[in-house]
């Protein structure tokens, strides 16, 4: 099914893009030189949409099997990590590393707390001390800034 | 003379001796665990360097090229895993070897092989990288714009994908850098309202998330995967009979090596294959190949390794990444704001020749980590998945975040992700719509000064000899393996990776 539904979605995107692409501002001919700026973008969508056809017809289909359960569990994990990360970036990624390491089989607790809780807080010392990085306030960035 | 000298003085800061120490350590590393690769090491460490000066920042991306892309034997010798996937053909005589008690000797012939294509291939990049900047010299938009579609048109053979899907997914490249304000008449396209999509959408969060975020998802599919591995005997380096046996494979894999990393968008893996097929051809004792045969391992190593300094040749040349670990650190070039070219060579010569000798130095340090620290370097690849990829997703979203310290990148760099992890499940490399991104803002700009200098009469640029040279390159890349392959009465299709 993948030989028609990945060409045909992508179809479907390029169509959308045009769509949006013909809603740019245009520059008035008199001020032109070169382009306008929906002309390069157009031609690249017209280009992908002719060459996702030549796939449909063309591709053999590969087998794919279906996506694993840890990916989609992985992939949930990333949801949860956006969620969290509203309320601190560094929770969000320490919420994120501790989950994935449990649902990847991890059982043994010290583990789990070193990637749940000390690397979060080692990368954070680098890049705060080191490369004087300025993360976004929140729950637990705030007990350092103050 | 005199920059080439100056380039070799700004290295020699202890502090940046030690860095590039470190990061040679880090490379062997990276190139050691199956999974991570140069591609992906350089994406992650590149927001590392952002805080750093040019010299520094660029040379620990190149140590970190050249360390990962010899390192990843040790794995394809120990455990049959290729760290990476141009140290593929090193599993097919480096794990038999190991089998039988010889891994010392493996070992030991895949870094002296890969130091020494890597010390010609530096060479190679000093010769060669000025002499072809100074005939790009002469070039006008047209020829830069055929130039950059010619460099696009060699993503068809590169990465995993079919040539059609290579195509796509560099065009999906492209027309996400059209993404911000159009440079020449500074209208927002596709922005939605974010400001901080109007200048564009970066290199680093999108590479990060195709390479590493993406492939935190592959590991998760192969999280029952096992692997063979076998035990770390004392070492047993190669012997004198050895290196007579293997020293013109060596040459030879070198100057292949070399020569295919000069091509725009091949790389080390294509050089392996047919270094290590031409070693074959040319063995006495091609029966041996695939059994253990050291002339194997010396024809891969050495032509992988010789590829990353032919790689840097266009990339810093002609601004056309050599390859997909080129096209991450012309991305970093970029990020500091040096353009590569042939003003690269008369502006910033120092600056060139500074990258030139620290690939030197790292080519002739890994020869000593090879040697005395492979079997220590081994052991990393015993870390569990589980606990070593929540720390480099970890870093991957810190990095995405710290260039413009922007959410936004963050969520592009995991949106980034998922997508690179379903366009490789579905055949489609990440690697040309990390080329196609780099190139897609140039190919535009250029377009857009030709239709300029040419009044808008596009097809004069046919009237003009480089410009239709390298258009006539371009047919000759997209459809010379289809002729090929219906003269050989083979499908196309099938026949990527050759």
């Amino acid at each position: 099914m993948t030989r028609y539904a990945v060409p045909c979605g992508t179809i479907v995107f390029c169509l959308l893009a045009y769509w949006l692409s013909t809603q740019f501002d245009r520059v008035p001919p008199i001020l032109l030189r070169g382009m306008q700026p929906e002309d390069f973008p157009q031609m690249v969508l017209i280009l992908i949409i002719a060459l996702s056809v030549l796939v449909m017809i063309f591709d053999k289909p590969i087998e794919h099997g279906v996506v694993g359960a840890n990916v989609w569990r992985s992939i949930g994990m990333f949801v949860v990590f956006s969620l969290v990360a509203q309320i601190d970036l560094f929770l969000g990624l320490g919420v994120f590393a501790g989950g994935l390491a449990s649902l990847w089989g991890e059982r043994r607790l010290w583990s789990i707390g070193l990637v749940a809780f000390i690397s979060p807080a080692l990368v954070f010392l680098l890049f705060d001390l080191v490369f004087r990085i300025r993360f976004p306030r929140g729950f637990l960035t705030n007990l350092w800034y103050g | 003379m005199e920059p080439l000298i100056a380039g070799l003085l700004a290295l020699m800061d202890p502090q940046l001796l030690v860095l590039l120490f470190a990061a040679t350590l880090a490379g062997v590393i990276i190139g050691s665990l199956p999974g991570l690769n140069a591609t992906t090491g350089a994406a992650l460490l590149l927001p590392f360097t952002i805080t750093m000066e040019p010299i520094p920042a660029i040379a620990i991306l190149t140590t970190i090229y050249c360390a990962a892309t010899f390192a990843g034997a040790i794995t394809a010798i120990l455990i049959n895993t290729p760290g990476t996937s141009a140290s593929a053909t090193t599993c097919l005589d480096g794990f038999p070897m190991a089998q039988r008690g010889e891994a010392g000797r493996a070992l030991g012939m895949a870094t002296v092989s890969s130091t020494i294509g890597g010390i010609i291939s530096v060479f190679c990049l000093m010769l060669a990288a000025p002499l072809l900047a100074r005939m790009a010299y002469n070039f006008a938009p047209p020829e830069y714009f055929a130039l950059t579609v010619f460099g696009i048109s060699m993503l068809a053979t590169i990465g995993d994908g079919t040539p059609l899907k290579n195509i796509i997914a560099g065009c999906i490249g492209i027309l996400l850098a059209t993404v911000g304000k159009d440079l020449l008449t500074t209208v927002e396209r596709f922005t939605f309202g974010f400001n901080e999509l109007s200048e564009g959408i970066g290199f680093v969060p999108v590479m990060i998330g195709i390479f590493g975020i993406s492939e935190l998802l592959v590991q998760a599919e192969r999280l029952s995967v096992e692997r063979r591995q076998i035990l770390l005997k004392a070492i047993k380096l190669p012997s004198r009979a050895d290196y007579r046996k293997v020293w013109k494979t060596i040459l030879r894999s070198s100057g292949i090596g070399t020569f295919i990393g000069i091509l725009p968008a091949e790389g080390a893996t294509v050089a392996s294959m047919i270094g290590y097929n031409e070693a074959r051809r040319w063995s006495k004792t091609p029966e041996e190949f695939g059994k253990g045969a050291i002339e194997g391992i010396a024809g891969s190593e050495a032509a992988n390794n010789s590829a990353t300094g032919g790689a840097m040749v266009p990339t810093l040349a002609l601004g056309i990444p050599g390859s997909p670990t080129a096209a991450v650190i012309l991305a970093g070039l970029m990020v500091h704001g040096l353009q590569p070219g042939p003003t690269m060579f008369t502006e910033q010569a120092e600056f060139a020749y500074a990258i030139f000798w620290s690939m030197l130095l790292v080519n002739i340090t890994f020869i000593f980590v090879g040697l005395f620290g492979a079997k220590l370097f081994a052991r990393v690849t015993f870390v569990p998945v589980q606990i070593l990829w929540p720390i480099v997703f970890t870093f991957s979203i810190v990095g995405a975040y710290a260039l413009d310290q922007s959410m936004l990148d963050v969520y592009i760099a995991i949106g980034s992700g998922v997508i690179g992890y379903f366009m490789r499940r579905f055949g489609y490399s990440v690697v040309p719509l990390a080329i196609g991104l780099i190139l897609g803002g140039m190919l535009e700009k250029r377009l857009g000064q030709s239709l300029i200098m040419l009044d808008d009469q596009w097809w004069l640029m046919f009237t003009r000899p480089l410009t239709l040279l390298f258009f006539v390159l371009t047919v000759l890349a997209l459809f010379g393996p289809y002729c090929w392959c219906l003269f050989r009465q083979r499908d196309p299709l099938q026949s990527t990776g050759e």
